[in-house]
């Protein structure tokens, strides 16, 4: 196979176009993925916000009811997994599952040591550093987010809170990856198909391109040069050869030419001094 | 006179005989050459997979990307690491295919391996390894594939010109006609 021209026109054209768009297809794909994830954590930073903005008013009148009522709201929404607020000590003070609440959490869990993991915790995290990913209890993935609920102005001013205390406590919201996973799969099925179709037309063109205008021309050269030579009589040159090995079979044809008219010649020449 | 003139022979085909036995010397010595290089591509290659297996397993003998990055600062984004990743698959492919259709001797293999480490390590500490992983691993694989036949096919044909070349000197005792 690689000895042949077919082999040796195909194979450095093949490997390096099928290689080239699978390096391309990959690191687009990583970076539709990185787009996505930011995306999804830019979406449920948002969210956080919206949803301490929302309870802010009720904090401050101090009206639990209402406050549980808004987190349970928001974690009934499709595609959200939880909601919850800690206290300072990480005790679950309102969560949209009920079998939460006043449950403790473990700071060395994943998302918590993030923070904690010096003896003095992170109170100003990055939105990238405050998102996690994991699998819930359910094997479904998760990307959650934790917002720091920080002593403001009016909240120390009210006597409820001391103005040294930084963090009232935080807001946790996970949302369910199954949307993105499924865009994402779906990107990769698209992506392997369009790899598939585009190389099987540029390696199927190239082949196409090179049977029709090198290999059946050079082919079907060979077949007249050894007929040429195994027959006595002398066939034309094939019709319709490319320009340069229509060169070739005329040169061939008028050298074999030549030779058949001084054999023919020099027969006669021994004919006439024999008789 | 007839002494002059046979004496003359003899240097004639004592001179012919040994440029002869040099220029089949000579094959000799460049099949072996040519034979050994044959294998550089392949050996890059392998190089290049046990490279691949130590990023898969995430540079466990490197320091953790933390700790370098505090000494020497921030790593490129993974962004940009991966145009340059394109960019250099590229650049490489195409550069390998012009030394084919020139029928170049280049020996580059092994430096290919060198950047393509370069790769996995600015993405390891850029703490993204594991997301273009596969992308490093398909440009260095289509890269050396491609440079490995490229050597493999200029040494085939090399190996093939010298063995025509001394089956013709052993044949007919004569140098063959230059091209």
């Amino acid at each position: 196979m690689f000895a042949t021209l077919a082999g040796k026109a195909l194979v450095p054209v093949g490997l390096a176009v099928t290689g080239f768009m699978v390096v391309c297809c990959l690191v687009l794909y990583s970076v539709i993925r990185e787009d996505l994830h930011r995306g999804e954590i830019v979406h449920a930073t948002n969210l956080a916000d919206t949803i301490l903005k929302s309870t802010r008013y009720a904090m401050h009148k101090s009206d639990r009811e209402t406050l549980a009522t808004i987190i349970r709201n928001v974690g009934e929404q499709r595609g959200v997994d939880h909601v919850r607020i800690f206290n300072k000590k990480g005790v679950v003070t309102f969560s949209a599952k009920q079998d939460e609440i006043n449950r403790q959490v473990d700071k060395k869990t994943e998302g918590c040591i993030v923070c904690h993991k010096e003896g003095v915790p992170v109170t100003n995290p990055g939105t990238m550093q405050q998102a996690r990913t994991f699998k819930n209890q359910n094997g479904m993935g998760v990307m959650a987010i934790t917002a720091p609920i920080y002593n403001e102005p009016d909240c120390s001013s009210s006597m409820c809170h001391p103005p040294a205390q930084k963090v009232l406590g935080t807001l946790d919201i996970g949302l369910l990856r199954s949307e993105l996973d499924r865009s994402l799969a779906m990107l990769r099925v698209q992506m392997t198909i369009f790899t598939l179709m585009s190389l099987i037309l540029t390696i199927g063109g190239v082949a196409a391109l090179l049977r029709k205008n090198v290999f059946l021309p050079v082919h079907r050269l060979r077949i007249y040069v050894e007929s040429s030579v195994h027959s006595d009589s002398l066939p034309e040159p094939p019709p319709h050869l490319p320009h340069d090995l229509d060169i070739i079979a005329t040169v061939f044809y008028n050298i074999k030419k030549g030779a058949a008219d001084s054999k023919h010649n020099s027969e006669q020449s021994d004919d006439k001094s024999s008789s | 006179m007839k002494d002059i003139q046979k004496q003359q022979w003899v240097t004639d085909v004592t001179s012919v005989r040994t440029d002869t036995d040099l220029f089949q010397q000579g094959c000799v010595k460049e099949i072996t050459r040519l034979n050994s290089l044959s294998t550089r591509g392949v050996l890059a290659l392998s190089l290049f997979l046990v490279v691949s297996i130590l990023a898969w397993y995430g540079f466990f003998f490197l320091p953790e990307p933390d700790a370098v990055t505090a000494v020497i600062g921030k790593p490129p984004s993974s962004r940009i690491i991966s145009v340059v990743l394109l960019l250099y698959t590229f650049s490489a492919i195409i550069l390998s295919l012009s030394r084919m259709t020139a029928n170049m001797e280049h020996r580059s293999s092994f430096s290919h391996v060198g950047y393509l480490t370069a790769f996995f390590i600015f993405y390891y500490f850029g703490k993204s390894l594991e997301d273009n992983y596969w992308a490093v691993f398909g440009s260095g694989f289509t890269i050396l594939g491609v440079e490995s036949y490229r050597i493999w096919t200029f040494c085939a044909e090399g190996i093939s010109k010298n063995r025509e070349d001394l089956e013709y000197v052993t044949r007919t005792g004569r140098l063959p006609p230059r091209e």
